[in-house]
């Protein structure tokens, strides 16, 4: 319910889309006039949800037909969600800035309309996007339920090609399975299932539950759990949480009481900031091993869970310790600019203006069949790590680091430690073959 | 399935949200019973308290420190609010307050991603309170004790002021009936003043010592004043020790209602603040002739 009332709050201040153009490496933020009373009449349309119906004899107005390609950010940037929409895109304009603000050799113009966390935000400014904006990408969404909501507009305007930076639900797939779709960071399955082999060889031969109540939480457990069952643990009990607890003491008793030597974990940002440390102060790290999903203990997090994190364990595809070439020549350009160090959704949107990149070039146009075919079955050369659009599901067939928290002798006191690299786990395709 | 242990800790737990809401919910319906004011701000000086509480034990290096000078700080910025803001429109429609506070919440919540970044962040407990203390079957962080005894601390000299000192008899009296407060040839002003810098200050200092058991972030605002605002109607707006008593409910019922039915939690408090304003319409220690 409080994530009810900030929408309220937020909903005038986020109607209006922010656009930039990039020319010759330069941002240039000042618009032309005639956008101002344009943008206006988006805001009205798009509250009318007629935008569909009006937007058609609107898109020739900027279109993309001068060869400049418009990027349309579906993202949050306000709410719980906002540190994640903000760092795409700086994964994303990172690119842009190191190739004079170009895309395959030609302008950009990057959109962007905050979703916040909200389903119909979320399809409302798709429809924006590709309707009124005549976006030839779109970029994001954060949020997986928002994922599920786009689904239908995307393909019914089959306009343009959808790079998804977060959002890992499976049901993406499973129930979406679009040709248009690919995913540039994660599924859930990848951040939980190949875990669970890891941990009953190396850590426990049981374990208990504990997640953030809701879709993600829910199929990242589920996951592990038919995982760990199959390499032949046991789980001895799961325990649910309330998204956006922040006292997690009763729930600390049930884990405890479970008497189970190790406990697999989702909670992320700052649930997974309140877990891990209220796990430490309660005296559980001597009784049990922390193990989890990355985004138990990642970049955004760390600082704040400090020495609570020592010692536990994670999954994910992207960590920023990682020694390979590509990696800190990553981390050294994206840490010139910001004064952070990259995190997961960083490169997700680095990744996606790579991949866009790429598939322009090959088919020298814009037209989202010809991209989409392009995409299929692609290489990226990440800084996770290379990784391959799957043939069949557009998922990213990548490797997954097992990674352990340990002091750092840096600015932040602790950080990841990548212990194993499991090499591109075989994906489910939950029926979906494209 | 429930046994003493989990009723045990439970009950501390309830008890610990219970004293560090009503630090929150004094302040708030203090500000109501004397200001006629509907302070939406109040979260974000909350929130406020936990962001200073952060950056003066980063700077200083001393979680005592940050406990002493966050809640001043807040205590400022409440003063500036009052002086600045509420003052030019004491006496107008309530409205033009709610829309006023509600706006400042807004601001605060924005300076402060400004300012801190959206990334949540948290005050490092001090080595002398962290560990966990032991008892049989029973184990509970040291610092969540602490927690629980400033508080309680706090709020009971609070009481104790209210009620005895002649201070307390203003304000009480103030919260009463102002204009014979301002004949008898009190400077109502002043005190309207001091009892914003006072609530701004509990609020500071609740915000420091949850920063240190959760997570610091952005939205922290909002989530606590929905509860306080709760505890305030509940306990009867403007009622000191109506406040104090529904927080300590509403903390029990959070504490409680996460054994029984995680998810339900918020329902449970929604649904008591129905009962009550059923039963009770002017809340449970609420002056009827105020309503």
């Amino acid at each position: 319910m409080v994530e009810n009332y900030k929408c309220v709050i937020d909903y005038d201040l986020c109607m209006t889309p922010k656009r930039s153009t990039t020319k010759g490496g330069q941002r240039d933020a000042s618009q032309p006039s005639t956008t101002t009373s344009r943008r206006r009449f988006l805001l009205s349309s798009g509250v009318a949800g007629t935008a569909a119906a009006l937007g058609g004899c609107l898109g020739g107005i900027t279109g993309s037909d001068d060869g400049t390609l418009t990027v349309g950010y579906v993202l949050p940037f306000s709410g719980t969600y906002s540190l994640l929409g903000e760092s795409i895109v700086n994964g994303f304009e990172l690119f842009l800035d190191q190739n004079d603000g170009q895309i395959a050799g030609r302008e950009v113009e990057t959109v962007q309309s905050d979703t916040e966390a909200d389903t119909d935000r979320g399809v409302s400014v798709t429809r924006q996007m590709l309707v009124d904006e005549g976006a030839d990408v779109l970029v994001g969404p954060v949020s997986s339920a928002v994922a599920i909501a786009m689904m239908q507009t995307v393909e019914n305007e089959a306009s343009a090609i959808w790079l998804n930076a977060n959002a890992g639900d499976y049901r993406v797939v499973k129930e979406g399975c679009l040709k248009y779709h690919f995913r540039t960071s994660f599924n859930d399955w990848q951040t939980s299932a190949p875990l669970a082999p890891w941990v009953y060889d190396n850590v426990a031969d049981n374990v208990v539950l504990a997640y953030a109540d809701y879709a993600f939480g829910q199929n990242s457990k589920n996951f592990f759990a038919e995982a760990f069952e199959e390499a032949g643990g046991e789980v001895v009990g799961e325990v649910g949480v309330p998204l956006g607890s922040d006292d997690y003491s009763p729930y600390l008793g049930e884990i405890e009481d479970s008497g189970a030597d190790a406990v697999f974990s989702f909670f992320a940002g700052s649930d997974a900031v309140n877990y891990v440390s209220q796990f430490s102060d309660f005296g559980l790290d001597d009784k049990m091993t922390q193990t989890g999903s990355g985004f138990l203990l990642s970049e955004d997090t760390l600082p704040a869970q400090g020495e609570a994190a020592l010692g536990k364990y994670s999954i994910l595809h992207y960590t920023p310790t990682k020694q390979n070439d590509r990696n800190q020549e990553f981390v050294e350009n994206y840490m010139s600019e910001h004064d952070s160090r990259p995190n997961v959704y960083a490169v997700q949107g680095y990744d996606s203006a790579q991949a866009f990149n790429a598939a322009v070039d090959d088919v020298d146009g814009t037209d989202p069949d010809d991209l989409a075919d392009s995409l299929s079955g692609m290489e990226i050369d990440s800084p996770r790590g290379s990784f391959q659009f799957h043939p069949e599901t557009n998922d990213p067939i990548q490797d997954m680091d097992i990674r352990q928290v340990v002091e750092s002798d840096g600015e932040v006191p602790v950080e990841n430690e990548v212990v194993e690299t499991l090499e591109r786990p075989e994906l489910p395709t939950w029926g979906c073959s494209l | 399935m429930v046994d003493a242990t989990t009723l045990i800790r439970a009950t501390l737990l309830g008890l610990q949200l219970g004293m560090t809401l009503a630090l929150v919910a004094a302040g708030l319906t203090l500000i109501f019973g004397m200001l006629d004011v509907i302070n939406f701000a109040h979260g974000a000086l909350y929130m406020l308290g936990a962001y200073f509480g952060v950056t003066v034990a980063t700077e200083l290096g001393s979680f005592w420190l940050a406990l002493v000078i966050a809640p001043l700080l807040v205590a400022v910025v409440g003063g500036a609010i009052e002086i600045l803001s509420l003052r030019p429109l004491y006496g107008r429609n309530p409205l033009y307050h709610i829309l006023l506070t509600f706006g400042i919440a807004i601001m605060t919540q924005g300076l402060v991603v400004e300012i801190w970044g959206a990334q949540s962040l948290r005050i490092q407990v001090p080595d002398a309170l962290s560990g966990t203390l032991t008892y049989g079957s029973l184990s509970y962080p040291v610092y969540w004790m602490f927690v629980l005894a400033v508080s309680t601390v706090l709020i009971g000299a609070i009481w104790l002021a209210i009620s005895r000192s002649d201070i307390g008899i203003i304000i009480r009296a103030s919260a009463h009936d102002t204009e014979m407060v301002d004949a008898l040839g009190f400077d109502v002003s002043r005190v309207f003043t001091g009892v914003v810098v006072f609530g701004a200050a509990l609020a500071g200092v609740a915000g420091v010592l949850l920063g240190a058991s959760r997570s610091v972030n952005p939205g922290m605002g909002f989530g606590v004043i929905i509860q306080a605002f709760v505890i305030v109607v509940i306990g009867g707006l403007g009622s000191f020790r109506g406040a104090v008593f529904s927080a300590l409910l509403i903390g029990l019922v959070t504490a409680y209602g996460a054994l029984i039915a995680p998810s339900l939690t918020d329902l449970f408090m929604f649904a008591l603040m129905a009962v009550v304003l059923i039963i009770k319409p002017s809340g449970l220690f609420g002056a009827t002739e105020a309503a």
